[in-house]
């Protein structure tokens, strides 16, 4: 590290990171003084830069001297403290160089506690993993904030890891993790009361990619977060630094000249860093409390353990963030006081799982540069490399090239004790910054990808420009002082070189630059580390024979015909299509619609891909029926349920759990629902809903379900209530009076036979006054199913509209209520053919023209139910040839001509008259029916009808039919 | 006050350039006046940290990768392409750059729809063929083949603005870096007679605006032989404070204005912009944001206006009346689009804000108003 940090906001250097900082220019301090004297040095050296650069040298000097008071504190601590920064390989490093070294008994993780029992599972994933505690019922905070989620991830190439791998693999080592439970993030959560959910910072440039939202919305925690508390400190770092972000300063000034320290460098300077960074802190209340209240935690909970296990405080290691280190609370240190009582927990239950995590979501959730944790994996690697340091890897970890078959300690070196500590940090401050040498292969080998990648999405990139980013990276590092170009003054040189003024395809050459140094890595928790729900669907599934597991959309073809035994494995799919966000389980052919069944099925599966998804959901039960029958009672009973709400939950309960019992249960509270309703607003859905399910059960079950014939009933007599205030209320729309009137009329029937008066209807319909022309004409067309009008007065009253010029501007309104009257009264197709036509006959382009769009939108929006109706009828009136058109007159007009109608009820009652002597000349059917049904009414005379030409006549014109009938009924 | 209306960079900061050489002891690539870091400095300005005896003025405002980049790749052997919105800046990034480096920033061909391949290559004095026959005295070189030949940086505005013909007479130039010329024979004692040859620390710094694409799109082989640098709209209001701040400051010098800008007001006009911006960000279509790209350059044009105003036609100070009046009357280019968004503007958003927040807005908003009342 250069003096940068140091020096940062007091500005008193002359230093740039390229010049050796050297704050008064003095003599180096004498490095090797034990005890009391080991910072003496450095203490009298920043005294004199206090004293020579500031005016008021009181203030400078309290923060100079503090730090190394700070540093002095924790580095004589008894129990071994190990700073650490989040994503930092050299934080790593010598994590694993010290547990190799030290061999400690006990190690304290800052980690939260209750995540422990998770920690063994990682084995079983492939990392970066994020565990997760995640809470749906919430009983102690305010219940907007559900559902709460708390992820900390974790990568291989962290500390942290290597402290769980150590822990977890070696024999008698103890690890606790001490930092507050996850339950008291949300209780010290400073927005208590006024939280908004939190707004993932935004990514420094481009739109993220798909993997940055790994985590949804959880709350983050991280070991060793250090980063500058104030805007202004960071950005005078990144500015004398010459860099642009935070995580490219750290890997700079920090990380690299990190990389070859030995422990006690390694500490002395994290605990500086971190001391820095919390003296220039602004004043932020709320932060610094949560943080003091974490380390008198994780200090009471430590001295607990100690005191309850009688661990030695010497063979014990504490592992926690750099900033922590620093701490000044009193409850700090194996020998610290004070009066520190932990809250309980809230009464909220918390679920413990291991979700899927990426580099993107950890650089998303965080705030990083994006590329950052990649690039910190590439340097771990190369670190490990290059050290030849042997890091902890869990047994059995996935991905893991060979598991490590030997894990010989190395013999344990005793610490060393605290009074021996030597001052590193003077020595440390004083060289010149690290610079890597200029490695010429590696950078002319990034040149060489970067622009082969670049092809590869469309750039036109040659082997000229991998010659002009090799120059411009040497150029650009020249001139931010820097021997060796950093990744990052490769990525500005490849965007020079090669990005021009368009992209060319889905990635910009910044991006492509990030996955080639390492690229995005996407964990994958295994199945052991599943939860039991999630670990039962990939059961279920397991007769697919696919491998579930991977990333990426699989293709599973399901014949259910050849292959019956796959029809659990089909029920599970929906269930996740229904329970899974889009994407996740995506029927490409077959459909599950109530009484049908598919033969053959096919599904893109991305099961892999949407892991987080499904291991939630193992949060919310133990098997995917259960999530769903919660899901769905939770829909039917929450306080927005409207009647079709619940109807299509009791169609799900039937369709994805085939539930009797549930739907049954539901369909009761379909009925509860109704009966509280008060508007139409729900009427077309209902009235969708109810026949399709009306249509399944008829089907399927040898009698309806009581709540269907009470829904019916209910049903009934709800809309006859509200019909008259529809017809005339503003806000309920003509599809809505339509969808009211098609219920009464297509459940008329069923109603009527289970006790229904239909007087109620007629009285309805006849209080019913609309005024406006669309309601109006959905109101005659209600009067003519009816009976309480006859067609040809209907066809009159059309008439009557086109002829009057004061009304023929609304006349296209009529049309629409026509159309829309469809839906209750399909019987009137052809008269709204005719009025339709007539319309485009007789209407005046001025007022023809401005309604047919509104037309073509109604039919659209109607599209399945009304215009294969009117386009049947259509093609019933209209001639099928071109050349017909000349002679073809329209069917009304004949009747007009013919000496017009004798009027829809004459015509009926008449017919009536004829069909009754038929029905006299051969009574047998209907004695027949009438026996079945218990009447033992007699006929009435024939003579009682009204002679004249009947049908019989029409039996006597035609006698074949009848012959035939004949001989059939006598059996001869 | 000086006679020339606006000098160039190399001139106005003569005094500035020469300290700086004099101090330079880095690296200078080619016949570089100056290193890369100490062009860096010029451009950027110099901080307390740099050491320096004397204070160094920032001169362009923006993300300091955008100049490191721009310097680089002048010290390759590639052009630079600066590209960007209208008003962002790239001219005169494109003018400090070359009046560091090369002490000339005049070398300067303009790209319009008449640019013809000689603006770029040479012409001939007719009157002088004549009379002497075709000779390198009666040649006129271009801005650019002078820049070859004294080894300078030479510049090419609104480089989409000409045809592709013309912007292909640049490929050889950057790739061979040196213009033929056909009509003067080789005697054969002196074989370059007839090839103009680059010196070293040639290059072509062209501007581009991004709002012209599509017009004459850069064929592939010469953008194989620029890098692009973006630069973008600024959007950080701390910035753009900036350079407002910067360029009315010179402004007032350079019209002997003696007239404050509160800074209350500077506050209300960037957020106005900002405002302005994120309406044209949200709008669906072209007719729902303003035709004018809202830059950084187009504040300091109202700002401008508004001054002169104010100095020349009201009571000498300015005002949020007029800073309102100066804001639609520049802004508002089309009736009643843009017009109808002001409207919007005004009553959606500034009159709640002059309501909740006092200060200047109820001022701002009245100007704003009677501004648009007049024009509609």
């Amino acid at each position: 590290m250069t003096g940068s940090a140091t020096n940062g906001p007091e500005e008193t250097a002359v230093d740039g990171p390229g010049r050796a900082p050297s704050p008064n220019g003095s003599a180096p301090a004498s490095a090797n003084s034990p005890g009391q004297a080991s910072f003496a040095a450095l203490r009298e050296q920043l005294h004199e830069a206090a004293t020579a650069f500031a005016d008021g040298p009181r203030a400078l000097e309290g923060i100079l001297l503090g730090m190394v008071d700070d540093v002095d504190r924790a580095v004589r601590e008894p129990l071994e403290i190990f700073p650490v920064c989040h994503h930092s390989p050299a934080s790593a490093l010598a994590m694993a160089r010290r547990l190799r070294e030290k061999q400690p008994k006990v190690v304290y993780l800052e980690l939260c506690e209750d995540m422990a029992p998770l920690l063994g599972e990682l084995r079983n994933c492939r990392l970066p993993v994020a565990v997760q505690a995640f809470a749906s019922d919430v009983d102690g905070f305010p219940a907007e904030w559900a559902p709460l989620s708390v992820v900390a991830p974790i990568t291989e190439a962290s500390a942290e890891y290597q402290a769980i791998a150590y822990a977890l693999d070696t024999p008698g080592v103890e690890l606790v993790l001490v930092d507050r439970s996850s339950d008291h993030v949300f209780q010290w959560d400073s927005r208590h009361g006024e939280r908004t959910p939190q707004d993932p910072p935004a990514p420094a440039d481009g739109v993220p990619e798909p993997e940055a939202a790994l985590h949804g919305e959880a709350v983050g925690v991280e070991i060793g977060d250090l980063r500058p508390r104030f805007a202004e400190l960071e950005e005078h770092l990144l500015r004398h630094g010459k860099v642009r972000h935070w995580s490219e300063w750290w890997h700079q000034y920090v990380e690299v000249p990190l990389g070859d320290s030995d422990h006690e460098a390694y500490r002395q300077v994290m605990f500086l860093v971190g001391s820095l960074f919390r003296r220039l802190a602004p004043g932020d209340g709320d932060r610094v409390r949560v943080d003091e209240d974490r380390e008198r935690y994780m200090w009471t909970r430590i001295r607990e353990h100690l005191a309850a296990g009688g661990a030695d405080p010497e063979d014990c290691l504490y592992v926690c963030g750099a900033f922590h280190a620093a701490s000044r609370v009193e409850e700090f240190g194996v020998a610290g006081s004070g009066p520190f009582t932990i809250s309980p927990r809230s009464a909220t239950t918390w679920q413990h799982g291991l979700i899927p995590s990426s580099h993107a979501a950890i650089e998303a959730q965080f705030g990083l540069a994006s590329g950052s944790v990649s690039i910190a994996a590439t340097q771990w690697a190369k670190n490990l490399k290059r050290t030849r340091v042997q890091p902890y890897r869990l047994a059995g970890q996935d991905g893991a090239k060979k598991p490590r078959a030997t894990k010989k300690a190395a013999p344990a070196v005793t610490a060393p004790p605290p009074e021996a500590a030597e001052d590193r940090l003077s020595g440390f401050l004083r060289r010149p910054p690290v610079l890597d040498t200029l490695d010429e292969a590696e950078l002319l080998g990034w040149s060489v990808d970067i622009v082969r990648a670049a092809r590869r999405s469309g750039y036109l990139a040659s082997t000229a420009d991998a010659i002009a980013v090799f120059e411009t990276s040497i150029l650009l590092a020249g001139m931010r002082d820097r021997a060796k170009p950093t990744p990052y003054d490769f990525q500005d040189a490849a965007v020079t070189c090669i990005e021009k003024d368009s992209v060319p395809g889905r990635r910009d050459v910044r991006r492509l630059v990030e996955i080639m140094m390492g690229g995005d890595r996407i964990g994958r928790v295994g199945y052991d580390a599943l939860p039991p729900l999630a670990r039962d669907v990939h059961d279920r599934l397991a007769p697919l024979e696919l491998k579930l597991q991977q990333r990426g959309v699989q293709r599973a073809l399901l014949d259910l015909s050849s292959r019956p035994e796959l029809g659990a494995c089909s029920d599970v799919l929906w269930m996740l299509r229904r329970l899974l966000p889009h994407g996740a389980a995506r029927p490409i052919m077959g459909e599950r619609k109530l009484g049908e069944r598919s033969i053959q099925e096919s599904w893109d599966l991305a099961l892999g891909t949407h892991q987080r998804a499904l291991i939630e959901l193992g949060y919310e039960g133990v098997s995917i029926e259960q999530v769903l029958e919660q899901r769905l009672r939770r829909d039917a009973y929450g306080p927005r349920a409207t009647t079709a709400v619940v109807l299509a939950a009791v169609e799900d309960a039937t369709l994805y759990l085939g539930s009797r019992r549930l739907s049954d249960e539901l369909g009761a509270r379909a009925l509860e629902v109704l009966a509280a309703e008060r508007t139409a607003d729900g009427a077309p859905e209902v009235l969708r809903r109810v026949r399709g399910l009306l249509a399944y059960y008829r089907t399927a079950e040898p009698v309806l379900p009581p709540w269907v014939e009470s829904f019916v009933k209910a049903g009934y007599a709800h809309y006859c209530t509200l019909l008259p205030t529809a017809f005339t209320d503003e806000d309920a729309t003509v599809g809505q009076v339509a969808a009211m009137l098609g219920f009464l009329f297509s459940m008329e029937s069923l109603a009527l036979s289970l006790g229904c008066d239909r007087a109620q209807l007629e009285l309805a319909v006849a209080q019913s006054r609309p005024t406006d022309p669309e309601r109006t004409a959905l109101l005659w067309a209600a009067q003519v199913q009816l009976g309480a009008l006859s067609r040809a007065e209907l066809r009159e009253r059309c008439g009557e509209l086109l002829a009057n010029p004061m009304v023929v501007p609304a006349y296209p309104r009529y049309l629409s209520g026509f159309v829309h009257a469809l839906v209750p009264v399909p019987g009137l197709a052809d008269v709204v053919v005719e009025a339709v036509s007539n319309a485009f006959g007789r209407l005046p382009d001025p007022v023809l023209l401005p309604w047919l769009p509104s037309l073509i939108t109604t039919l659209r929006a109607g599209a399945a139910d009304l215009a294969p109706l009117l386009v049947r009828e259509a093609g019933r009136i209209f001639p099928a040839r071109l050349t017909a058109l000349d002679t073809w007159v329209p069917p009304w007009r004949e009747v007009v001509e013919a000496g017009g109608p004798d009027g829809g009820r004459t015509g009926a009652a008449g017919g009536g008259s004829r069909g009754a002597a038929l029905l006299f000349a051969h009574p047998g059917t209907l004695d027949a029916v009438a026996e079945l049904l218990g009447c033992d009414g007699t006929w009435a005379a024939a003579d009682d009808c009204p002679a004249g030409p009947v049908g019989a006549v029409l039996t006597a014109r035609h006698p074949d039919t009848a012959i035939a009938w004949e001989s059939l009924l006598t059996g001869a | 006050m000086s006679d020339v209306l606006r000098a160039p960079a190399e001139t106005k900061y003569a005094e500035e350039l020469d300290w700086l050489e004099s101090i330079d002891d880095g690296p200078k690539p080619f016949s570089w006046r100056l290193s890369p870091k100490m062009v860096r400095l010029f451009i950027l300005g110099s901080e307390r940290a740099d050491g320096l005896d004397r204070e160094i003025s920032q001169k362009w405002f923006g993300d300091r990768s955008f100049v490191e980049r721009s310097i680089v790749t002048l010290a390759s052997d590639r052009g630079l392409l600066l590209i960007g919105d209208p008003g962002t800046g790239k001219s005169w990034l494109a003018e400090l750059l070359s009046a560091a480096i090369s002490r000339n920033s005049t070398l300067v061909v303009q790209g319009t729809a008449g640019t013809t391949e000689d603006h770029i290559k040479y012409a001939w004095n007719v009157s002088m063929v004549i009379a002497k026959g075709q000779s390198r005295e009666s040649m006129i070189p271009s801005p650019i083949m002078t820049a070859m030949e004294t080894g300078a940086i030479g510049r090419f505005e609104e480089l989409t603005r000409s045809t592709s013909d013309v912007q292909d007479a640049l490929i050889s130039i950057l790739s061979e870096k040196y213009i033929s010329v056909p009509e003067l024979q080789g005697d054969g004692t002196d074989a370059g007679d007839n090839i103009v040859f680059a010196k070293p620390g040639f290059s072509i710094i062209a501007t581009a605006n991004s709002r012209d694409r599509g017009v004459n799109d850069l064929s592939s082989a010469l953008k194989r032989r620029f890098n692009f640098v973006r630069i973008p709209v600024v959007t950080n209001k701390k910035s753009e404070a900036e350079i407002v701040r910067f360029r009315t400051e010179e402004l007032l010098r350079r019209h002997a204005i003696d007239l404050d800008v509160p800074p209350t007001l500077l506050d209300v006009l960037l957020q106005s912009f900002a405002d302005l911006r994120a309406s044209a960000a949200a709008a669906g279509s072209d007719d729902e944001k303003l035709e004018s790209s809202l830059s950084t350059a187009e504040q300091i044009g109202v700002l401008e206006d508004a001054v002169l105003h104010s100095n020349f036609f009201g009571e000498r100070t300015l005002t949020a009346r007029t800073l309102a009046s100066s804001l639609v009357g520049s802004l508002a280019r089309r009736d009643p689009e843009d017009l109808a968004i002001f409207n919007k503007y005004l009553h959606g958003v500034v009159e709640p804000r002059s309501k909740q927040e006092g200060g200047s807005w109820p001022e701002f908003l009245d100007g704003g108003r009677d501004t648009i009342a007049t024009l509609s």
